[in-house]
């Protein structure tokens, strides 16, 4: 990527001299400032998609790349020259979405857009903020019950949420989601259906009660986002990696495929994650999605880190017990299987190539030393007697074919699932790891082999990263929060997301800048938060229901990338997934 | 909703409510109105003594004994009207056959009869729901065919009777009738009629039902607009423009009229074949809609599509129903449509716009090579489904652990991502299938108070897409029988296999009721309340003793009275009931021959009020034939 600047900026500057440059008006002829312009090619580039709608191994293809830019004050922005036609969308708040079409080489264009209705208006809110108005009749702990189980995959509050169910047809919805691996405790079905049936329709009958979203900010007109759209309708984009060989690494967790995206050509390639012969659909954890048209999740690509030592990715295999490594030179997939852990999830590698990684099921942390090629384990506690037990007896309860697994009931402490799963190497060396069903925090240090646990005073730790001072950040799911935790002296300081009821899925620091990035997926955005300032910047999506995971950081240029999974992807706006990235305006 | 024309709509609805006359407790035409309400005035027969109605008098066609080689291809569907004092004052319905009989309407004594003697070549079964009266204000006061009725028959032609002794009037066209578009060129049957036409204003306007499933390329589903005098034709409507690849989006359903606004509104179907679409991609505009055309002109006025590029057979399958929406101090002219995949659109009549916020539904793609499945489906945002359209291999019913198991399997091995689930080569969930939901016996609504009644099928289908060369033999029988039918799709790379999803020891796999009745309350977009319609009780193999009322597959509708009551025939269990309107509790029931797949309506004459109901079995129910008029009414 680095080497690859100099030729992406002459691009970039050689792209904006022959720009195509669109003026955006309202309805009486003022300019509309911040108003997104997305445009995509008309004509799809030709793809061999012929390996179940996916490019077969190791064959290149070209996305569609979508470029997007803000209007400036006068209501005008740029569009990079383009040798074929383009589909121009312009959406901006308060206005009804505009498309025209851009012949190829056009230099000016320009749009007229009509001003919403007031009832337009308000349901073109994002989820967020309708999400901010339902209390639960005022149960707290109930609504962050609801977000901690419902939110990780899907918007809540979106308009299709919102659709009048009646009571039973939400609880069915609880039951099929449960099915399909939630975990909305049983015993808050029936309260959470009432609560969402009576209070949704509250706000259908009084939307005038949903307050405002933030409204996008000027800085916009200096944000550029590029989209490669990959994988279909079915795919989950979920974690990915910004490689320094300049290609960004993509899973699809539900089809094992790893796309090598070459964000200067726009061209991708697919490798597809091999599997044991005798592994099954869903791994050791069985397949919950037998009524879904298509699934190829033997292995569960998860999270990615790269080797510093030879650049190596390494690869979490959620539905396994084993970590892949991938040689991005020969493209050759390597297993190591482990013996014990279950849920291999997220994935960190340190300064001395030990690979470090959250076993999410087993409550543990695993250490693969690569001169070795041993795994070493290190147990997080138990909560109680009854964890522990759940916990030790999961040998025995993964021994059995995943048809006849018992399922154990979930309830509001995820008991029996602590959960450790965000994880990251500080600058001192030491490994950090959160437990989000336990709302603690583990602390490695790979000099002694000391575990430390520390209370974490906030529901819903996820991911985290640490900063360059070895300050911790991280997002509090469920409450909403961006929490950073100062080791040196044990303070937890707390800051609220710049927009409502946002519940934070993932995050990532910027060391070289001191900006902190956090998902908005609830709000369609991704938020910045400088370190120095405590300001925060939103940056709308381009496509609503975004949904995004992880964030990667460009540390040479400050640019972001993100990727698109929401669960299921067709929800997503369009239906397809996609690599982001944003290049922020600079400081 | 947009409140500026909120505000505008109440101001013509003044003036329209000036002028619309009051519901009667006459049923002039086939929905009770002709916006299609299913609604009566009349009150004689309330829930205080709905317990005491027995049959007035019955009628039997004599189809059953003229006609016994084809009873098995008909259904019986038809409505009766009642023709006003100065048109004679006749009961008037036809059979399946088309025949056409006026009865008197206290003693159901037969005044006279036409029979068109229609071509029964080809193998669509025969129905027909109606008829239409009008008044010829062109023909003399006291001269034939003054009062008209209009039949569309099977085999396309449109026949202009006089009312008073059923004689075709010979001005009309040639010797009474038209013969409509399809005349030529089409396999008999291709192409034929069940639904009432329609007149207002001395214009008659008439659609069609294609078969859509067994080709590609199918007859185009043109309306037609005649002179109602004449004959002659005034317009025509495509519903598909462009396709050439595709046809019918035709209009099979009844269509609802407003004459004050001169507004025709059409219930389009699906485009052919119905369930694989990469011969049409796009959202195949205006098949799956509501078309308001210009009543004199044609011209479209607007349209709402709710179902984008059709793969599921979700024809519009009911009658527009027209009604002033009336909140918060505002009132529209508006409709509400039942679609077959369980949802209630309402919109203003006038501009298309939902009355309720609209909601863009994203929904899974299509795995079939060159299928281009819409991105999205609307919805509104209220009120909810009339069903779940979800079911989890841990939703499997069984009536033993064996066949909850066999359903279970079942379920796991389907494709199943709710509504909008494209069909493929794997099996694929179809829930509802083209059954619907609700179906073309529509909605009953008290316009005053928002209230909709609507009988729904609950059963679940499951469907897959055959390439052609791997067992391409034709199927049989309707899947709502309990049968799996394989149909090759000429011009397509495949054949179509759908029947129901049901056990070994054929039970259905979704959990009871299989058939129920919906009170939804449209002003606060919820349900009020919903119960089974229709008994199980003579479906296994084995009649039992007593009811159990685990509803059934119901085709046929229902009407509304004012005096509290729902009345509904419809089930798989010969039944013919009374609903309260209010709790859904039933007041009444009577037994019938065979099962009533007919719409009853109500009216009073000389005094009394009278329940009519056509009761003659469905082909697809497979449960018998017959030829009966039942009236029923409080003892005298």
């Amino acid at each position: 990527m680095i080497r690859n600047l100099p030729a992406l900026s002459m691009l970039l500057f050689a792209a904006i001299s022959h720009a195509t440059d669109i003026q955006v008006m309202d309805a009486q002829g003022n300019p509309v400032p911040t108003a997104m312009v997305t445009a995509s090619p008309l004509r799809l580039p030709p793809a061999d998609l012929s390996d179940d709608g996916y490019p077969p191994h190791g064959v290149t293809n070209t996305a569609a790349v979508t470029l997007t830019r803000f209007t400036d004050a006068e209501g005008r922005a740029s569009l990079p020259d383009a040798e074929g036609g383009r589909l121009v969308r312009v959406r901006a708040q308060g206005y009804v979405d505009a498309t025209l079409t851009a012949a190829p080489r056009a230099t000016d264009l320009s749009v007229s857009l009509q001003t919403m209705t007031p009832e337009q208006y308000i349901a073109s809110f994002p989820s967020n903020v309708w999400l901010s108005q339902l209390s639960f009749g005022g149960d707290a702990e109930l609504k962050k019950t609801f977000q901690l189980n419902c939110a990780f995959c899907h918007q809540q509050a979106s308009p299709f949420m919102r659709n009048e169910r009646t009571v039973e047809q939400w609880l069915a919805v609880f039951e099929r989601m449960n099915s399909y691996g939630a975990r909305l405790p049983t015993e808050d079905h029936l309260a959470i259906a009432e609560h969402l049936q009576r209070e949704l329709r509250a706000l259908r009958e009084q939307p005038e009660t949903v307050p405002e979203p933030r409204a996008w900010g000027e800085f916009l007109s200096g944000v550029s986002m590029t989209e490669w759209p990959i994988g279909d309708g079915f795919s989950q984009m979920h974690d990915f990696l910004l490689h320094p060989n300049g290609m960004v690494y993509v899973g699809d967790n539900l089809f094992d495929r790893l796309y090598e995206v070459d964000p200067n050509s726009g061209e991708y390639t697919v490798y597809k994650v091999p599997h044991r012969a005798d592994d099954e659909v869903g791994g050791i954890l069985g397949n919950r999605f037998t009524v879904f048209p298509k699934m190829y999740n033997y292995m569960g690509v998860h999270s990615f880190a790269v080797s510093p030592r030879d650049g190596n990715i390494f690869i979490t295999p959620s539905m396994q017990q084993a970590l892949l490594e991938f040689n991005p030179r020969t493209k050759v997939f390597t297993l190591h299987e482990m013996e014990r852990g279950y849920y291999p999830h997220t994935i960190r590698i340190d300064a001395q190539d030990r690979v470090w990684f959250t076993l999410a099921l087993s409550s543990q942390v695993a250490r693969f030393d690569r001169d070795s090629a041993e795994f070493t384990l290190y147990d997080l506690p138990a909560r109680s007697v009854k964890e522990w037990l759940v916990l030790k007896s999961l040998p025995l309860l993964f021994s059995l074919d995943p048809e006849v697994r018992p399922q154990p009931d979930p309830d509001r402490e995820g008991t029996g699932l602590p959960m450790p799963y965000g994880i990251d190497v500080a600058p001192d060396g030491r490994i950090w790891v959160a437990r989000l069903y336990a709302n603690d925090l583990a602390v490695i240090d790979p000099a002694t082999d000391s575990v430390s646990m520390i209370e974490f005073p906030y529901a819903g730790p996820r991911r985290l990263r640490a900063d360059a001072q070895g300050n911790l950040w991280i997002v509090a799911f469920q409450d909403s929060l961006l929490v950073k935790y100062e080791p040196e002296s044990g303070r937890f300081s707390e800051y609220p997301l710049p927009v409502r009821n946002e519940i934070p899925y993932a995050l990532n620091v910027d060391r070289e800048r001191g900006v902190v990035w956090v998902n908005g997926n609830q709000s369609d955005t991704l938020l910045s938060f400088d370190i120095a300032t405590e300001a925060w910047r939103v940056y709308p999506m381009p496509r609503q229901r975004f949904f995004t995971r992880d964030v990667e950081v460009s540390e040479k240029d400050g640019a972001v990338y993100t990727s698109n999974s929401h669960f299921p992807s067709w929800q997503t706006e369009g239906g397809q997934p996609t690599l982001l990235r944003i290049t922020p305006p600079s400081p | 909703m947009n409140v500026s024309d909120l505000r505008t709509g109440s101001l013509v609805l003044c003036l329209w409510a000036l002028t619309a006359a009051p519901l009667a407790a006459e049923w002039p035409v086939y929905g009770g109105d002709p916006g299609g309400r299913h609604y009566s005035a009349a009150s004689d027969i309330n829930v205080d003594n709905v317990a005491q109605l027995q049959v007035a008098w019955t009628f039997r066609s004599g189809d059953s004994s003229a006609h016994v080689e084809d009873m098995a291809k008909t259904s019986t569907q038809s409505t009766p009207i009642l023709l006003p004092e100065a048109a004679g004052a006749s009961l008037v319905y036809c059979t399946p056959f088309n025949r056409v009989i006026a009865l008197d309407p206290g003693s159901g004594e037969q005044r006279w009869s036409f029979d068109p003697q229609i071509n029964r070549g080809g193998d669509r079964p025969f129905r027909c729901r109606g008829v239409a009266y009008a008044e010829d204000a062109e023909t003399g006061v006291t001269a034939h065919c003054r009062h008209r009725l209009y039949l569309s028959t099977h085999d396309r032609q449109l026949w202009a009777l006089d009312a008073q002794d059923g004689k075709p009037c010979t001005g009309f066209g040639e010797s009474g009738r038209v013969a409509l578009y399809g005349a030529s060129g089409h396999a008999p049957g291709d192409v034929s009629n069940s639904s009432a036409p329609v007149v207002a204003k001395g214009i008659v306007i008439s659609g069609s039902t294609v078969i859509d499933f067994t080709r590609a390329k199918t007859p185009r589903g043109i309306v037609q607009a005649l002179d109602a005098h004449s004959g002659a034709p005034l317009w025509q409507f495509d519903p598909l423009p462009g396709h050439p690849q595709s046809g019918s989006a035709n209009v099979w359903a009844p269509v609802s009229v407003d004459s004050e606004y001169e507004l025709v509104f059409l219930p389009t179907s699906s485009p052919s074949p119905d369930y694989y679409g990469a011969g049409r991609i796009g959202d195949n505009r205006y098949a799956n809609s509501i078309v308001a055309l210009d009543l004199k002109t044609g011209k479209l006025r607007w349209h709402f599509q709710h179902v984008r590029h059709d793969l599921w057979d979700y024809d519009t399958p009911a009658q527009p129903i027209l009604f002033d929406w009336q909140r918060d101090g505002v009132s529209v002219p508006a409709l509400v449509q039942l679609t077959k995949q369980g949802l209630v659109f309402i919109l203003n009549r006038l501009t298309g716009e939902s009355l309720w916020e609209m909601t863009e539904q994203p929904v899974p793609p299509s795995q079939v090579p060159g299928e281009r499945a819409a991105l999205t489906q609307p919805k509104p945002i209220a009120p909810p489904p009339l069903l779940d359209s979800f079911l989890m291999p841990h939703d499997a019913w069984g009536i033993t652990p064996l066949d909850r198991a066999d359903c279970r399997n079942k379920l796991e091995n389907l494709h199943n991502l709710g509504l909008f689930t494209p069909i493929s080569e794997t099996p694929t969930l179809m829930y509802p299938g083209s059954l619907g939901g609700p179906n073309w016996g529509g909605g009953a609504l008290l316009a005053e108070r928002g209230l909709l009644l609507v009988n729904v099928n609950n059963v679940a289908f499951s469907g897959r897409l055959v390439p052609l060369g791997s067992d391409d033999t034709a199927g049989n029988g309707p899947p709502a029988a309990g049968k799996r039918f394989r149909v090759v799709m000429q011009g397509t790379p495949y054949a179509v296999e759908i029947g129901s999803l049901q056990s070994f020891l054929g039970m259905p796999c979704n959990p009871p009721p299989w058939g129920k009745l919906v009170a939804v309350d449209l002003y606060g977009g919820r349900i009020l309340w919903e119960t089974a319609l229709g008994s199980v009780h003579e479906m296994g193999p084995v009649k039992s003793p007593f009811h159990i009322e685990w509803g059934t597959p119901n085709l046929g509708g229902g009407i509304a009275t004012a005096g509290g009551l729902f009345f509904i025939a419809a089930t798989m269990d010969r039944q013919f009931r009374a609903f309260d309107i209010d709790t859904g509790k039933t007041l009444w029931r009577f037994t019938l021959p065979v099962d009533a797949t007919a719409t009853p309506m109500t009216y009073r004459y000389r005094g009394r009020q009278y329940v009519v109901i056509n009761a003659g079995g469905h082909h697809m129910f497979n449960r018998g034939s017959g030829d009966y008029l039942y009236a029923f009414g409080l003892p005298p």
